[in-house]
């Protein structure tokens, strides 16, 4: 009895076991190759639930998803010669599990490693046949495009992979020429502040210039219009005695001088040596007597 | 039910409270198996089977049981619950089934496999470092980026490290977009610009990649020269105040003199406009006395005349020091000490309690002169 229900137990153990082992599930994100006896039967299981023959068939599981190859900083040359620290990346996927098992055992690992191979040889390529200028800002997407679809049909054929994208990441110059493009800012720099300083003292010049040129010619236009505006006065005024002293020219000029006179010998200390025989001292002379 | 039990708690259980309270397991167990026994006894005994039998049904049922008891913790273990800012994504047998909405889900253990994101929360990610620009000059730029994740199962599904590869995506298209940017662009006005490049570019890649993810938005933290030339570029800001400076204060300058100028234009055009009347003024009230004058002379001419002369000469005889020279011909040698007669009288300017000193010598001086013409004259006669 016992050893009959041990026997039951034993043989659906046994089920179990070789159920677990004849069911395998490829997930959504994976691929997977059916060997049989090492060859490759089914090249692209598909995901869900398979049935395998146990220890007949065996199951190599590679990544469905993108995966990303991180490559070490590299240095390459420009077309002119130029060294530059060059970081990039590259995303791949299997695209055929085939050609992937065959060629890199299915390790991930290794694929990076061609691929890597791959792309810096491509990378040094492009980067040989182009300016710095261009690869800094200018052609980093076609480069990118281009290097993408040249090793995008060799990755396919040979390793089974398919290149998605290649990037560069940083593209630096080598910190020794970094720092001669540091000494370069600052000289720009330099040349700049300078140019600066003495935009600022040419237009302090020229406001100045300007406003003392101003201030000139305001003062002559003020000159000019008050010598003008002190002729019409000198022209009317003698307008104005002319018509008057035209009356009587000759009893003018006895009415003026004598207020010359006035004016010349009125001052005080002033001495006179006079003749007695003047026009003025007749009677002093004469007196009232020789009338 | 004795299913309840290996739910654990009876409170936590779903349907704890319905059945008849919390029943043991080991009574639970006897009732169900002596129910079974029965069963399965009437069907030996109407099979004609012999004894042992009994031990036989013991085992089956405890099997079915156990297989009963498994298929209830199975099932328990497909509850889960989706919160509100979860999606779950299910796959079935290894492939994508659905993607679920929150709430409480149930899903076949084992045979789905469920796996939570987060879809609302904003991540970050972050970046730093020097790069190139367009005119080879070198910029020291740390960004950060937020996004969400907008289809969990392609994030799941499509990229093995969506989070690396966001990253390695958010370097290369910051890099490109500041490779493709002036060095003063980048530093000054044109960040926003470089912000919004870098996520277009960054979600152009992302989507190629189908990572599922939604850049919400770039932020250009810092953009500056690196601090090797940080000098360099903080005098030039300092020479830009410079140039204001120097500007300003030379508009300071001509603000000033030019209006003063204009204020002294102004007074010499016054100043002169002032002389203009006044010169008119005066030559028209000249002109009138004058010619009033004139009017009276007319009248009578020789008495004003002799009248003007005379009021004239007493005027300016009548101020002034004199001496009256009776020469007739000048025949006579005179000499007269003018000098000392300046100097007197300078004298007498100066001190005034002398006038009548030099009156009274002037009046000598005089008397004499007269007295040696009138010798003369007697003389001569």
């Amino acid at each position: 009895m016992d050893s009959r229900n041990f026997t039951v137990i034993l043989a659906l153990l046994a089920v179990v076991v070789i159920s677990f082992n004849s069911l395998f599930i490829v997930k959504q994100t994976e691929r997977a190759v059916m060997l049989k006896f090492g060859e490759v039967v089914n090249p692209d299981v598909p995901p869900g639930l398979h049935v395998k023959v146990p220890f007949m068939n065996t199951v190599r599981k590679f990544e469905r998803r993108i995966l990303t190859l991180d490559a070490p900083t590299q240095r390459f040359l420009t077309v002119e010669k130029k060294p530059l620290d060059v970081d990039f990346y590259a995303k791949w996927k299997v695209s055929d599990t085939q050609k992937f098992y065959t060629a890199t055992n299915g390790e991930e690992i290794r694929a990076d490693a061609l691929l890597a191979q791959r792309i810096n040889t491509g990378l040094r390529n492009k980067f040989g046949e182009r300016t710095f200028h261009e690869v800094v800002s200018g052609e980093r997407d076609l480069l990118m495009t281009d290097l993408t679809r040249d090793l995008n049909t060799i990755t396919v054929n040979e390793f089974g992979i398919e290149l998605v994208d290649v990037r560069v990441k940083r593209i630096d110059l080598p910190s020794q020429v970094s720092q001669s493009v540091f000494d370069r800012m600052k000289s720009e720099r330099e040349r700049e502040a300078r140019e600066h300083r003495s935009t600022g003292r040419e237009l302090a010049e020229k406001i100045r210039a300007t406003a003392d040129r101003q201030r000139t010619i305001i003062a002559a236009n003020a000159y000019r219009d008050a010598q003008i505006i002190r002729g019409e006065g000198d022209a009317m005024s003698a307008r104005t005695y002319a018509a008057a002293y035209n009356a009587n020219p000759e009893f003018y000029a006895f009415v003026r001088s004598l207020r010359a006179y006035k004016d010349s010998f009125g001052g005080d200390g002033d001495m006179l040596v006079l003749d007695s025989d003047s026009d003025f001292f007749r009677y002093l002379k004469e007196g009232a007597g020789k009338r | 039910m004795a299913w309840n039990e290996p739910g654990g708690g009876n409170d936590k259980d779903p349907w704890g409270g319905k059945d008849q309270g919390p029943p043991d397991l080991d009574e639970a167990l006897k009732k169900l198996q002596e129910r079974l026994n029965k069963l399965f006894g009437t069907g030996k005994k109407g099979g004609g089977s012999g004894k042992g039998g009994s031990d036989f049904q013991l085992g089956g049922s405890a099997l079915v049981v156990i297989a009963v008891i498994a298929v209830f913790v199975w099932g328990l273990f497909g509850f889960y619950q989706v919160d509100q800012q979860e999606r779950a994504v299910v796959l079935r047998l290894g492939v994508y089934h659905s993607t679920v909405l929150p709430g409480l889900r149930w899903n076949p253990p084992l045979i789905d496999e469920v796996t939570k994101i987060n879809v609302t929360k904003v991540r970050a990610a972050s970046s730093r470092g020097q790069m190139l620009t367009e005119d080879e000059n070198i910029v020291d730029i740390a960004l950060s980026v937020q996004y969400t994740v907008n289809d969990p199962a392609n994030f799941l599904l499509k990229v093995k490290s969506p989070e690396l590869s966001l990253e390695h995506a958010l370097e290369s298209a910051l890099r490109h977009v500041v490779g493709s940017s002036k060095m003063d662009q980048v530093i000054t006005e044109g960040r926003e610009e470089i912000a919004v490049a870098t996520q277009q570019r960054l979600q152009t890649y992302l989507d190629a990649y189908q990572s599922g993810i939604q850049v919400a938005k770039v932020n250009i933290e810092d953009a500056q020269p690196p601090s090797q030339v940080q000098d360099a570029f903080d005098d030039v800001t300092r020479a830009k105040e410079d140039r204001e400076r120097l500007k300003n204060e030379a508009e300071a300058y001509a603000n000033g003199i030019i209006p003063e100028a204009r204020g002294a234009a102004q007074r010499q055009l016054e100043e002169a406009q002032a002389y203009k009347e006044q010169v008119i003024a005066e030559a028209e009230g000249e002109a009138q006395r004058f010619t009033q004058l004139l009017a009276e002379y007319q009248r009578a001419p020789n008495v004003t005349r002799e009248r003007l002369y005379i009021d004239a000469m007493q005027d300016f005889y009548g101020k002034s020091s004199k001496v009256m020279v009776d020469v007739d011909g000048g025949s006579n040698m005179m000499y007269l000490p003018l000098d000392k007669l300046m100097e007197k009288s300078s004298a007498a300017r100066a001190e005034r309690s002398q006038e009548v000193d030099i009156r009274e010598l002037t009046d000598k001086v005089i008397e004499q002169l007269r007295r040696d013409s009138q010798g003369s004259r007697r003389e001569g006669r």
